[in-house]
């Protein structure tokens, strides 16, 4: 599967500790919120990237295998993680939102978080459109349905609802926390089988 | 807080050296801040011409091909990556006069201090590791 990335680190046939180094060398060039891929085949790899996210503060988001290949996902984290002020005045809960995913009735999900992030977890039949392009492809949407907008913590989610009920949207619930604490059942793509 | 590590690097030959640079520049692309304080013997890890030919223990000659196997990289690319990542590079004085060193025999970018420099770069770190 491929997912798309803001940049991507080949550190293949690299050893430690090297898949690191050019990881914290490319990380220094990102923005907050752009997602890293990296690609190595050093097995210890996967252990120091989760390791590594833990000291530096930058979210781990999964690793695949193909081959002898892993791909690492990582997101930049913001400065100091600081909560940007939630306006939207619509929202649910988490448990409410997943009360109604067990009800009959169909419900519009949309998650604007980054690809590599919707990979690695998300709600079954949500739709993503990460918030960077959400402006340019918020035609895909219908104004008139009833959609339920969904991101890690809140924040992404809020300023997505803000910006479609500009474009004319009336019926807009915003998830809080969102997937961050998430309990319910997640969908994810399907990983290759090691050969 | 950020963590702090505090290295000593008291040995000379191959294996010493990747078990102090593999640290140091790990924990600096971690964030950490990192100071390796070269001693007796250690002064080869960082020494211009000696850093590019460090001895393999004795017996264990026949490791060298598995190094090239696993791509590992060479001593001199670490160091100059350590540097780059910030990593502070403190050469003993007191071992230098013994052995007759001068600054200009090392590589560049170091800085040269006693015993009570590296404890009062230490006093404060997290994690002080001796090799």
């Amino acid at each position: 599967m491929d997912i798309k990335v803001d940049r991507v680190v080949d550190a293949k046939g690299l050893a430690c500790p090297m898949p690191i180094v050019r990881t914290k060398k490319a990380i220094n060039e990102l923005d907050a919120g752009q997602v890293l891929e990296l690609q190595a085949t050093d097995k210890g790899s996967v252990a120091d990237i989760q390791a590594w996210a833990k000291s530096t503060g930058h979210q781990f988001l999964g690793t695949q295998q193909e081959d002898k290949v892993y791909r690492h996902y990582v997101r930049k984290s913001e400065p100091d993680e600081i909560k940007e002020e939630i306006t939207f005045p619509h929202s649910v809960r988490n448990d409410e939102l997943e009360r109604l995913l067990d009800g009959e009735q169909e419900i519009h999900i949309l998650d604007v978080r980054e690809p590599a992030e919707y990979a690695f977890g998300r709600l079954k039949g949500s739709k993503n459109i990460p918030l960077g392009d959400l402006e340019q492809r918020a035609d895909e949407l219908n104004p008139e349905d009833e959609i339920y907008i969904v991101c890690r913590t809140g924040n992404r989610s809020n300023l997505a609802a803000n910006l479609l009920t500009e474009k004319g949207f009336k019926n807009l619930k915003n998830v809080v926390p969102g997937m961050s604490e998430w309990t319910g059942s997640v969908e994810r793509d399907e990983v290759k089988p090691l050969n | 807080m950020a963590t702090k590590v505090a290295i000593i690097a008291a040995n000379g030959g191959m294996f010493d050296a990747y078990k102090v640079f593999n640290i140091a520049t790990a924990a600096a692309a971690s964030d950490a801040e990192v100071g390796i304080f070269f001693t007796f013997e250690g002064l080869n890890l960082i020494h211009k011409q000696a850093h590019h030919q460090l001895p393999m223990p004795a017996g264990a000659e026949h490791f060298e091909e598995g190094f090239k196997k696993a791509n590992v990289p060479s001593i001199p690319e670490l160091v100059s990556m350590a540097q780059e990542l910030g990593v502070k590079i403190i050469a003993c004085q007191m071992t230098m006069d013994v052995m007759n060193l001068n600054e200009e025999d090392f590589i560049d970018g170091i800085e040269v201090g006693g015993a009570a420099t590296f404890i009062d770069y230490a006093k404060d770190a997290n994690i002080s590791l001796s090799f």
